[in-house]
């Protein structure tokens, strides 16, 4: 065993509390990483097999590129090209159940049985498998009807565009084709009426003669369909999946935020090593041991507490995302009315990203001080120990911090363009962990004149002991500075969300019924309803004025789009938009002045569309042209990239004339109640709505929102963590360090209370000082955050009181909280021990 | 031909107005397996000599030769290599690694050369036997009096067979029974073991055990006398005056 590795497990090994410490900063920073990334693709992958149904199982998949409907006859296409032994055509649209079905949501699938069988592998049960003049029956498989309580010549009710349908379970498959994903199987002409899309199909597959070149077929089947169809893999609602893949990126940044914090306390940790070892590393030099052996020893020990903390991180991350798993699987199925089987799924890339992370942070963490450690003079060895004394300022440092400090101001409140404001907050974030050491003792000075108050002899003390060690203190200041500027930020973000989804119900949502689905995604399983249930909704008593919403799909410069169809004249009547800057209700009714359309906030925001432009969408029917004549957001689109063009076009080009939203007001003097009794008899046949009164809708999603805060308030407090961590390790080290002269204090007279009490004012002084730098970084970010997030949803700023009084008040729990131990071990000290302590 | 070697050593800290002279044109000699004590007053630049002689410190004129090789001009490598092989220290404050065990304190400079752990513990458990551990092998420092882990650090000093060790105030910090113990194992290491000695010291008793004794005043040597015994040391620090 090499002397470096030795004496680095010795170190460890003889130190267990502060290598616990230290190892923990690393294991809280890969938990994070890695569970919340293995938590997201595992929804993503839910949302997959929900969603992308049995595209996997077969060798060719075509659908329409601009993930529309179109028509069967594009089978005999792919069947002519050489080297396909099989297609068939199917139609497949995700349906939400009505409440109280013990599924929320099926995947209808339309398929011409005696090609399917040709391509599908369906295994028979019992009963029949589907013949091609059925009508209005279903085969499924034995799961679904386990859970749906159904038997062979049980009747199975399905919400369709025209009132709900019943179907006659004719068979049972054995194998459900893809596993979580509940699939009934009809005939493509049950399908089509069911969805509204009669002689429309949404997919193609194939089976591909054994043995051919794949790629080659793939190709030929390409070159024969032309661009307007995808081959390959189907892209269903991937908006959905773009927008858990930001969440994907934001959970991986909590992670490195957290890793930063802990490779400074890994910083503070090595940085205090290095001073209390300067005499044995002055004696090592002495007798012989070069510079690198020197620094193999530090090395040697990060890279311990980089494996362990990495292992112990990664399994800790896998609990984490087991336990959020199980806890957001609930609220999926209340909020979005999915009904699915999620598990975490640990990516190749994930283990990579947390493996590399945790091991890189600790290294480098150790890097800094390993080197002035091999930079020891032998002569250290013959100078006696001394206790811990100041350490040099770093002065060229605090320039660079101040002069960083200086820019970022105009580019956070002149410039007001989003990159700049956010390079200004990253700015302001590195300039004041550079200036830290600096003002270090300016406001532990100002803090401990107010504990000077209760205890001036330990105020004094303790102010003193965190002067001394500007930079340690500083190091620890930024990790508390890093974990409450994010609380301060987020919970500011989410204030200001929140306020601005309020004022989109208020305008968007401002008719006094509104009829969603219920999933509060318009697109997806929400199958809609015809004209019919709109004109029997205006012909109802008391019912004014009526409008609609219908939903397309297009692609704009190959990316995917939403196409939201609606009445120009009618629309402005029962609701509002929130309008950018530019845009007003004019605009509106340029929608049916030809192919025209307004764009969202986030597609303006992601696209740098402004108006004026003209876009070129393609749609089923080919490229179109249509000109941006302004940007407005409305309150369920507001999260995803969205356009809106009138309900007359949508019909021409995109050939949908399906409901997927109804507004309506009532006639003045009508009674809401008895108008809402009326509709609600309506609704009984269109059980894919649910229909609100204002207020109730209102009410209704302040308690979703309410039903989610517990989630972020976890993920908040885990940010703040490793505060309560950097104080510890800090602690720890600081008592360690000054065993002796606690020793000596205690001789000279110093009462264990006071003692105890130093220590605790250490903490408290510290926690000012970080406190007030996580204020006010957290007040900088969450501007930065807010007006990044306000070209995409407008939204109002709230000054974030809640995020200031959540990290005071966490800030000072968790000092109390870090002092216990530490302060408890310098109190018990035995006096000739500690004077003996090296 | 002498172990090390000193001519015209000069050494100054600071410049300008606020430069000391620590050292001042010292000449010294010490020869192998001869013992010679280093005595003066406080500040008359004793620590900073021992320094510039183990190779720990430059000097700021003047040069040293080490088995007739001069020191100037080698490199940091070169000068670790040096130490290593050719020198043994012992300190005031003892200095073990405090997570190790005597053994392996004692083993360290062998390790450190790359010898192979077996081979190196044989080593240090005789080095360690010879000053009378044998007992205490497996104890760690905190669990050795001040005296074991001098004796310990004496082990530590002689396991590599150094031409010559430097002793920097061995006995500063323990009581006069295992000060008397640890002069009397320099000594030995001195006239049994035939290494040279080169030691620091307040103490005359521990003086006494030494062949020879330079004395130091203000950065020079103001007298260098071999002696025979306490009877000749008394008489030698009487002449100059710290008796």
């Amino acid at each position: 065993m090499s002397v470096s590795f030795k004496l680095a497990w010795r170190y460890l090994w003889g130190r267990k509390l502060r290598t616990f410490l230290t190892t923990l900063a690393v294991i809280f920073g890969v938990m994070l990483i890695f569970g919340l990334n293995g938590m997201l693709p595992g929804m993503i992958d839910a949302f997959n097999r929900m969603l992308l149904g049995a595209a996997g199982q077969v060798d060719l998949s075509v659908t329409s590129a601009s993930s529309g409907y179109f028509d069967s006859s594009i089978v005999d296409k792919v069947r002519n090209v050489n080297g396909v032994a099989a297609a068939t055509p199917s139609l497949r649209r995700t349906v939400g159940m009505p409440t109280g079905s013990a599924l929320g949501t099926v995947m209808v699938v339309g398929i011409e049985p005696r090609s399917a069988r040709k391509v599908h592998d369906f295994q028979q049960q019992s009963g029949r498998f589907l013949a091609g003049s059925d009508r209005g029956v279903v085969v499924i498989g034995t799961d679904t009807a386990g859970e749906l309580g159904l038997r062979l010549g049980s009747k199975l009710t399905i919400p369709s565009v025209a009132g709900t349908r019943s179907f006659e379970v004719i068979g049972l498959l054995g194998n459900a084709s893809s596993p979580g994903a509940s699939e009934i199987y009809m005939s493509l002409a049950d399908a089509g009426m069911l969805v509204g899309q009669p002689g429309k199909v949404s997919t193609v597959e194939g089976r591909f003669v054994t043995g051919v070149d794949r790629a080659a077929v793939e190709s030929r089947v390409r070159r024969a369909l032309g661009s307007d169809y995808t081959v390959g893999g189907l892209s269903t609602e991937s908006q959905l999946l773009a927008s858990l893949k930001v969440g994907q990126f934001s959970m991986t940044m909590f992670g490195v935020f957290a890793l930063i914090m802990g490779g400074f306390i890994i910083l503070n940790t090595f940085r205090t090593l290095v001073s209390e070892r300067r005499h044995d590393i002055g004696m090592l030099r002495a007798i012989g041991a070069r510079r690198r052996t020197i620094l193999g020893v530090f090395l040697v020990q990060s890279l311990v507490q980089g494996v362990l903390g990495t292992a112990l991180g990664l399994l800790a991350g896998w609990g984490l995302a087991l336990l959020a798993v199980n806890a957001l699987v609930p609220i999926w199925r209340t909020a979005m009315h999915m009904d699915v089987t999620i598990k975490p799924v640990f990516t190749p890339g994930n283990w990579a990203v947390s493996i590399i992370l945790g091991m890189g942070v600790t290294i480098l963490g150790a890097i800094i001080p390993a080197r002035q450690a091999a930079n020891i003079t032998p002569l250290e060895a013959m100078r006696p120990q001394m206790a811990e004394v100041a350490d040099r300022g770093h002065k060229k440092l605090v320039l660079v911090g101040w002069t960083l400090l200086a820019v970022s101001v105009p580019l956070l409140f002149i410039t007001g363009n989003t990159s700049a404001i956010g390079m200004g907050a990253v700015l302001f974030l590195i300039g004041m962990i550079l200036v830290a050491p600096a003002l270090i003792a300016p406001l532990s000075n100002l803090f401990a004149r107010l504990l000077r108050v209760t205890s001036p002899a330990t105020a004094e003390l303790s102010s003193s002991n965190l002067t001394r060690q500007p930079g340690r203190a500083a190091a620890t200041a930024s990790a508390i500075l890093i974990s409450l500027a994010i609380v301060v930020a987020i919970i500011g973000l989410l204030n200001s969300i929140f306020a601005g989804f309020f004022s989109y119900i208020d305008k968007s949502l401002g008719s006094d019924f509104v009829a969603i689905p219920q999933g509060l995604i318009i697109g997806g399983s929400h199958v809609g309803a015809d004209q019919n249930l709109v004109n029997e909704i205006a012909g109802t008593p008391g019912v004014g004025d009526v409008a609609t919403l219908r939903l397309g799909a297009g692609k704009i410069n190959d990316g995917e789009v939403q196409i939201i169809g609606v009445d120009p004249v009618m629309y402005p009547k029962v609701a509002s938009f929130t309008y950018s800057s530019g845009t007003s209700v004019a605009d509106v009714a340029m929608l049916g002045k030809g192919r025209t359309m307004l764009v969202n906030g986030i597609y303006s925001a992601q696209n740098g569309v402004s108006v004026g432009q003209t876009l070129q969408v393609e749609t089923p029917n080919g490229l179109k042209d249509y000109k941006v004549v302004g940007i407005a957001t409305d309150y369920l689109n507001a999260k995803l990239a969205s356009t809106y063009i009138s309900q007359d076009n949508l019909e021409s080009d995109f050939g949908v004339t399906t409901n997927v939203l109804v507004l309506a007001n009532a006639e003045t003097g009508a009674s809401i109640p008895m108008v809402k009794a009326r509709l609600e008899r309506l609704f009984r046949d269109y059980p894919q709505f649910i229909l609100y009164d204002s207020k109730d809708f209102k009410d209704s999603q302040v308690k979703l929102i309410e039903a989610e805060m517990p989630i972020f308030y976890v993920l908040i407090g885990m940010l703040a963590l490793p505060t309560l961590l950097a104080l510890l390790n800090t602690l720890a080290i600081s008592v360690l360090a000054r065993t002796r002269e606690i020793g000596m204090l205690r001789a000279v007279g110093a009462t264990r209370r006071q003692i105890k009490g130093m220590v605790v004012a250490e903490s408290l002084l510290l926690a000012g000082v970080g406190v007030s730098f996580g204020i006010a970084g957290g007040l900088v970010l969450g501007y930065a955050l807010t007006f990044a997030t306000d070209a995409m949803f407008p939204m109002p700023y709230v000054f974030p009181w809640m995020g200031i009084i959540t990290a005071i008040i966490s800030g000072f729990t968790f000092a109390l909280l870090a002092a216990l131990i530490p302060s408890r071990q310098a109190a018990k000290l035995d006096i000739v021990e500690a004077l003996h302590y090296e | 031909m002498a172990i090390v070697e000193a001519k015209q050593l000069t050494k100054v800290y600071g410049s300008g107005e606020t430069a000391v002279t620590a050292l001042d044109h010292v000449d010294l000699s010490v020869a192998p397996g001869e013992f010679v004590a280093v005595m003066g007053p406080s500040g008359c630049g004793k620590s900073t000599l021992m320094n510039l002689l183990g190779g720990l410190d430059t000097p700021t004129e003047g040069s040293i030769s080490i088995d007739g090789k001069e020191v100037a001009g080698m490199t940091d490598e070169e000068l670790t290599k040096l130490r290593r092989r050719r020198f043994g220290f012992v300190f005031q404050f003892f200095n073990l690694i405090p997570v190790l065990t005597a053994i392996e304190n004692a083993a360290l400079p062998l390790t450190l050369d790359g010898m192979s752990e077996a081979e190196a513990r044989a080593k240090a458990a005789d080095w360690l036997a010879k000053v009378g551990l044998s007992d205490r092998m497996k104890n760690r420092p905190d669990q050795l009096s001040g005296g074991q882990q001098q004796r310990v650090a004496v082990a530590r000093a002689l396991v590599t067979d150094p031409a010559l060790v430097l002793a920097d105030e061995p006995t500063g910090n323990l009581d006069s029974r295992s000060s008397e113990e640890i002069a009397g194992l320099l000594k030995t290491a001195s006239d049994e073991w035939g290494r040279a000695i080169l030691m620091v010291t307040h103490d005359p008793r521990i003086a006494a055990h030494a062949h020879r004794i330079v004395f130091m005043e203000d950065g020079r040597i103001i007298d260098d006398t071999q002696i025979a015994g306490s009877d000749d040391a008394r008489k030698a620090m009487e002449k100059v005056g710290l008796l």
